[in-house]
């Protein structure tokens, strides 16, 4: 059990990792990560209405009809994200304030819906909920590395705390959204890189092992 | 009953939709008094920090705006503002204008007869993170607290000021924020506006 979880946590994390391997969630994360609070409660948003969503999906999935699945799907995350949002609303206002409707908007992020369909809707409920948080961590951890060069370098700072003194000139185009294409642009060709790299071993590692020994000069 | 037949999909599906938010529902009426008194609590510490009154925390704060300010709309929140403070009577207004990418909604306070900014607050903005959205910091406020009016109001010096706030009150400018020049033009439009606002408020008195 425990290797099990092991396992689904390294494809969430990196292997099948939402932002470098299926590509989703993209929006986010150019909206949210000029600032490394704002995408750390993101983040944790997402992790936690894709973690009880596909929890709760799988514990239904059995009820549900086929011709009403996804409207379904949508419901139960939206009862999360809304839930998220109502907690904000309430007891953390000046965050709420700050992520305005991108906290609403964590329905629309495709990594909760392809959770749901790609892995809850044929899985039990705790390997389901695993998998939920390894991708919510997953993409978090993305999303915060390229936060935090993109608060670094467009405010000289992170989380709020200045890391450089006056004589730094802040990278305006950090703080735009375009920054954030180029960093995940980046991000993605070296993910992709090392992957790539990585199975060229494997590979070659597989034909060693193939080919025939070299015969014994006598 | 199959899975697959009308009644079944009609009657789960309305099941589910109850089930998941009826929770919503009670959640919402739940908080609702935490989030109406935060509301409130953030236009009250706006309205005092436009006066130019210092509060210590939240407890202080809504001591001091029930003793020090007297809102005349109807309603307890309700501009315009009035405080005397010393010895100036005062009048604060709430206006919202037109932001880069949406409204920005601004407490301005100044004196009855529209001479001399008391202070200005931001109440709501969307303006782009780290740009026009630097209106909200303090250096770029600060530079508005005790600034002459002029006949025209307050202009806008977008080009030629330093960038961290013009530290002259008697020359009837502010700096704009560097790069954000549409969204510090917004924001003077707003400020003229109030201050017209607070002169017939001043006036009607």
């Amino acid at each position: 059990m425990k290797g099990k979880n092991a396992a689904i946590m390294k494809e969430g994390l990196w292997t099948n990792n939402p932002i470098f391997v299926q590509v989703l969630g993209i929006c986010s994360t150019l909206a949210v990560t000029n600032n490394v609070r704002n995408t750390l409660i993101m983040a944790l948003g997402v992790t936690f209405a894709t973690a009880f969503g596909s929890l709760t999906l799988s514990a239904i999935k059995n009820l549900i009809p086929r011709k009403v699945r996804m409207i379904v799907q949508v419901l139960v995350l939206s009862f999360y994200v809304i839930l998220v949002d109502i907690v904000l609303r309430a007891y953390a206002p000046a965050i709420s304030k700050q992520l305005g409707p991108y906290v609403g908007l964590i329905i629309t992020n495709c990594i909760l819906m392809g959770r749901a369909e790609a892995y809850a809707a044929a899985n039990k409920p705790w390997p389901s909920f695993v998998d939920g948080v390894a991708n919510g961590l997953g993409y978090g951890a993305v999303l915060t590395a390229i936060a935090v060069a993109r608060e670094f370098l467009g405010f000289g700072s992170v989380l709020g705390l200045r890391l450089v003194g006056d004589w730094f000139t802040p990278w305006t185009i950090m703080i735009m959204a375009p920054s954030a294409f180029f960093l995940v642009a980046l991000a993605l060709w070296g993910s992709k890189s090392l992957g790539a790299r990585a199975e060229a071993k494997k590979k070659a590692a597989k034909a060693a092992a193939g080919a025939p020994a070299p015969a014994a000069k006598s | 009953m199959k899975k697959d037949s009308i009644a079944y999909v009609v009657l789960f599906t309305f099941v589910a939709c109850a089930a998941f938010i009826a929770p919503l529902a009670l959640a919402n009426e739940f908080t609702k008094p935490r989030v109406e008194a935060n509301r409130l609590f953030a236009t009250h510490s706006a309205v005092l920090r436009a006066f130019g009154i210092a509060y210590a925390d939240p407890a202080d704060a809504e001591a001091k705006y029930a003793s020090l300010v007297r809102p005349e709309g109807s309603g307890t929140d309700a501009p315009p503002y009035r405080a005397t403070i010393e010895g100036i009577p005062c009048v604060a207004v709430r206006r919202t204008g037109s932001g880069l990418w949406g409204s920005i909604t601004m407490i301005v306070a100044a004196d009855e007869r529209g001479e001399r900014l008391r202070g200005v607050e931001i109440l709501d903005q969307v303006e782009t993170p780290g740009l026009g959205g630097r209106i909200d910091e303090p250096w770029f406020k600060e530079q508005f607290r005790g600034e002459l009016l002029g006949p025209d109001g307050l202009g806008l010096d977008q080009s030629g000021g330093s960038g961290k706030g013009d530290p002259d009150k008697e020359n009837a400018r502010v700096d704009g924020v560097t790069g954000a020049s549409r969204t510090s033009d917004f924001v003077r439009i707003i400020v003229n506006g109030a201050i017209a606002e607070i002169k017939a408020a001043g006036g009607a008195k």
